[in-house]
């Protein structure tokens, strides 16, 4: 408090400072959360006029959905191979553009652009990408007629997700490992190389240890960010198709509530989806975030 | 987090509205040629008089046309007046949102309406409660051109012509003979209605909410496998299997021979071909030994929202009024090729001379389609939450076409899971009775 207290004279200017931002997170998080809580206890009419309260009969409903626990493992797939992937393949670049450095700070600055791009943008842009008659794979569907089929074969549509999440994830992640890996002070490898470590052992015995708070840092970001962010490429790549195989939870939420005008269905699931989210980084914190040494 | 979209279109309606007196609102979905030509129409209407001023929004899509009318309405920043397609009207007819037209406007021969497009939107007392505008039905669609390059000089008109002539284009080399989306609308709905085939039992819901879904036991079944088994032939494609991606764009850039589509797309179809193809439209094909009923009537219609002054109401009515002028739904079909449902109209269009021109080409066809004798399953659906169920039947089928599971699987578990919509209609809207 003291600190604080020197550097502002007036004590409701840090508050003043601070509220507009508190106001939009309070009218854009916290209202609609509450709403969410408040509607999954309640049976609501798409045009108001009427609401039965019914308990927990909406999460009955939903938690004895098997398109509910479909969509919730398809997250749940998602979220593990394409965050996972999302750090390992930056993690590489990363591994890699640490050891000739000279490029590395105009590299930083342009590999850090496609973050700006919104997930829509990408998603339009793979759509093409991936597109079984002018994509990449076209060629491939020459040769074998059928093959690459995102619009039919769940599995390819999935992958092209997953290609298209890993991509926007690149940039982020590669800037935070890099940045860990050059925090590295050079004398460590020096006395590794002296030890007689080859390069392979200096990435696993010195580097990867080293740079563990940032890997833990993009880890976190991306398994939360991977449950919710997959949203915009699903609503242009896919549509959650073909078939449900790409309707993961964000999706399925956003089709009961507004196509569906499933109110009460659309917010239990939300409730559910958040409180998954919340447990997932706790535990990450619990079981991960305490082995870390963030000491150098 | 999705709840924050809500908020944000929230936020959006309330800058977005004003509600001066006379000035009123009219939100509608369409996109390309036809809203150029609704566009048309509202500024025909404020040249033509200077008492009301429409503003002419548009949403996109018709789902999302309902969505924020839905945030709107909560909001209290709904427009007058919407356009709504089909498949809400039971949501609509029981939101307490809307007032029947046939309220406000009791002066007018609304039996001037064709039969089946009453059915469709009127309640069990005969009322009208939505105003139908674009009015469309399911057509076959033909590339004349290219039929006759295989060989085929008649239109086929049965399941069994259509599968033989695309046995034919194949034959010849052509790698789309026939196109569909499989969409719900086409597939199952006006398939069942023309067949006279129920959808859902209680007369597809007209008699109460405690229907249930029965199509997974009719002849649509067997129509859904035929065409997973005309796709693996290679005489069938799905948007998907087509190189535009979308069964209109690839009928119209030549790449597929036929399809059934909206008579809706008509306009589109004939800007596409012209110089290229010939055009073919007619009423969509049945099976060999089945009575060809009515197809109901698609598109969407016109509704009069509730909590407005006198003064927007009546601006409301001079809109109305102005857009069932012979007219201007003669301008608005010949525009589009959305069918006019009024016998005025159709008397208008006999009598101007142009009858056989292109530009109406779908009305009588279409018009004659929806003429057909009906039966008390070929009125319309009257279901709830029924534009979800859409998409379940669309997502179940697709997964019959992709090889997952059978077509009588899909159908099973469409007609489970729309049952529990039906459910949960029925208690949401507990005590309620159908208008």
């Amino acid at each position: 408090m003291t600190s604080e207290s020197t550097l502002f004279s007036n004590r409701w200017l840090p508050i003043l400072l601070v509220a507009p931002f508190m106001l939009l997170i309070v009218l854009f998080f916290y209202v609609p959360i509450f709403q969410a809580f408040y509607w999954s206890f309640f049976l609501e009419q798409p045009f108001g006029g009427g609401s039965i309260f019914v308990g927990l009969d909406n999460f009955a409903r939903v938690l004895s959905d098997r398109e509910f626990w479909q969509a919730g493992w398809r997250t749940i797939v998602f979220m593990v191979t394409a965050s996972s992937l999302a750090v390992l393949i930056p993690l590489i670049l990363a591994v890699a553009a640490d050891r000739k450095i000279r490029l590395s700070l105009p590299a930083r600055n342009v590999l850090v652009w496609p973050k700006g791009v919104a997930g829509a943008s990408i998603g339009v842009v793979f759509a093409f990408v991936f597109n079984p008659f002018v994509g990449i794979l076209a060629p491939l569907n020459k040769a074998f007629p059928g093959i690459w089929a995102p619009g039919i074969d769940g599995t390819d549509a999935f992958i092209t997700l997953i290609a298209a999440h890993v991509w926007g994830g690149i940039p982020f992640n590669f800037v935070i490992l890099l940045a860990g890996l050059q925090s590295i002070p050079r004398t460590m490898h020096q006395a590794a190389a002296m030890d007689g470590a080859g390069p392979w052992r200096r990435i696993f015995d010195v580097q990867l240890p080293l740079i563990m708070p940032q890997l833990f840092l993009t880890l976190v970001l991306e398994f939360t960010e991977s449950v919710t962010s997959a949203f915009a490429l699903i609503d242009t790549i896919t549509h959650g198709g073909p078939g449900g195989a790409t309707t993961l939870l964000v999706y399925k939420i956003y089709k009961d509530g507004f196509s569906g005008y499933d109110l009460s269905g659309a917010s239990t699931q939300t409730a559910i989806l958040m409180v998954f989210v919340i447990l997932l980084t706790a535990a990450q914190f619990l079981f991960l975030g305490r082995r870390i040494n963030y000491e150098r | 987090m999705k709840i924050s979209i809500l908020a944000a279109a929230v936020a959006l309606m309330a800058g977005a509205c004003s509600a001066q007196a006379a000035n009123i609102e009219f939100w509608y979905g369409n996109t390309g040629p036809v809203e150029t030509a609704i566009k048309a129409q509202c500024d025909a209407f404020n040249a033509a008089q200077t008492q009301h001023k429409v503003t002419c929004v548009g949403q996109g899509s018709y789902e999302v046309s309902m969505q924020k009318a839905i945030a709107a309405y909560r909001a209290k920043n709904h427009p007058v007046l919407i356009q709504f397609f089909d498949a809400g009207t039971l949501d609509l007819m029981l939101s307490n949102a809307v007032v029947p037209v046939q309220e406000i406007l009791p002066d007018v021969k609304w039996d001037n309406y064709i039969a089946g497009a009453r059915a469709y939107y009127e309640t069990s007392g005969g009322k009208l409660f939505a105003q139908p505008y674009n009015a469309s039905t399911l057509l076959f669609y033909t590339n004349k051109t290219e039929l006759e390059k295989a060989g085929i000089t008649q239109t086929p008109t049965t399941w069994e012509e259509v599968i033989d002539a695309a046995r034919k284009l194949k034959a010849a080399g052509h790698a789309c003979p026939f196109v569909t989306d499989g969409d719900t609308w086409r597939v199952l709905e006006q398939f069942s209605a023309r067949h006279g085939l129920p959808i859902a039992s209680r007369h597809n819901g007209y008699d109460g909410l405690d229907a249930e879904y029965v199509f997974n036991t009719t002849f649509v079944a067997k129509h859904l496998q035929n065409l997973v088994d005309w796709r693996k032939e290679g005489l069938v494609k799905l948007n998907a299997d087509t190189k535009a991606g979308n069964y209109t764009a690839a009928f119209n850039a030549g790449e597929c021979a036929m399809m059934e589509g909206s008579s809706g797309s008509y306009a589109a179809s004939t800007k596409a071909f012209d110089g290229k193809y010939q055009l073919t439209v007619n009423m969509a094909p049945m099976y060999k030994g089945y009575e060809r009923h009515n197809t109901l009537v698609g598109g969407a219609s016109i509704y009069v929202m509730k909590g407005h002054d006198q003064a927007e109401v009546d601006g409301a009515k001079a809109f109305l009024d102005f857009l069932r002028k012979p007219e201007q739904q003669m301008a608005f079909t010949a525009a589009t090729g959305y069918v006019p449902v009024t016998n005025d109209v159709l008397d208008a269009i006999n009598k101007s001379g142009d009858a056989k021109a292109a530009k109406y080409a779908t009305a009588a066809i279409g018009i004659e389609s929806m003429n057909q004798p009906p039966t008390a399953d070929s009125r319309g659906i009257r279901l709830g939450f029924y534009v979800q169920f859409r998409e379940i039947f669309m997502e179940e089928t697709q997964k019959a076409f992709g090889g997952q599971q059978t077509m009588q699987v899909s159908l099973d578990n469409a007609k489970k899971r729309g049952d529990e919509l039906l459910r949960r209609f029925e208690q949401t809207y507990k005590g309620v009775k159908l208008p």
